[in-house]
């Protein structure tokens, strides 16, 4: 018997709900964020290194790709933020009421959105 | 008497270690250790990446200050290398669970996982000792 494999339930057996929507995209962002990771220590690398390294690593993150990168880990990481919070909150034994977690689950996006926005308007506008 | 049905290698959970040590509701292995790490990690990182990343929006706005100034300084250095470290732990529970979840022969989980852990001490270890050069070297 063909049984569905519990990770790619989602668009056929499932339907949509935000809070299982919610759920694979902080394993997505975590992936991002890990991916970042590689280039936190790249860049650290850089900065040690100085010189050629750090002015083509530098020009690279300030270059449309790199910045479009930025972004995303940002939106990535705020998002991670957040939803983490969340899952402090169920870990404590709080928010699992359904309409508390559809909420939370808002919640975090509009925090996210927020969060993201002030950032890039302190490097934009400061 | 019954034939025992043949260890399938198909998913790795299908371990002859895994039934023996198995009690009640415990895990099989080490996921409560794990639990705990990632949450630890988890909640040493909500100050240390706010504090990276606004020390970010603060370089990439100041003509001043340069990135070789900031790790200069005791308590950015020494914040950046917990906020590596946490990271990196924090990534490997997180891709060692993801492992745990897609891939599943034996072989496979546990080549992926050398990697995985591989690539992590390399990169943190990257990481502090280009902080502590820049610090070094100021």
């Amino acid at each position: 018997m063909q049984r569905p494999l519990s990770p790619f339930m989602f668009p056929i057996w499932y339907r949509f709900q935000i809070t299982s929507a919610l759920s694979i995209l902080h394993r997505l962002t975590g992936m991002g964020l890990t991916v970042g990771s590689i280039a936190l220590a790249w860049w650290l690398f850089a900065v040690a290194a100085g010189g050629e390294l750090f002015d083509a690593t530098h020009t690279f993150l300030a270059s449309p790709i790199g910045v479009l990168l930025l972004f995303l880990w940002s939106v990535a990481f705020f998002f991670h933020l957040c939803n983490g919070i969340r899952h402090f909150a169920w870990d404590l034994g709080r928010g699992f009421e359904i309409h508390t977690a559809r909420h939370s689950a808002y919640g975090v996006l509009a925090s996210t959105i927020v969060l993201t926005a002030l950032a890039w308007l302190a490097v934009w506008l400061i | 008497m019954a034939k025992t049905p043949a260890l399938s290698d198909a998913t790795a959970l299908r371990d002859e270690a895994v039934s023996k040590r198995v009690r009640q509701l415990g895990s099989a292995r080490d996921g409560l250790g794990e639990w705990k790490l990632q949450r630890k990690t988890a909640l040493a990182l909500i100050p240390l990446s706010l504090y990276f990343v606004i020390s970010m929006v603060r370089l990439a706005t100041s003509d001043q200050v340069t990135a070789v100034q900031w790790l200069s300084s005791p308590v950015p250095a020494l914040l950046t290398i917990l906020f590596v470290l946490a990271v990196f732990t924090h990534a490997l529970v997180g891709v060692r669970s993801i492992l745990l979840d897609y891939v599943h022969t034996r072989a496979r989980l546990m080549s992926a996982q050398l990697l995985a852990h591989g690539v992590t001490i390399l990169l943190s270890g990257m990481s502090v000792i280009a902080v502590v050069k820049i610090f070094i070297g100021r």
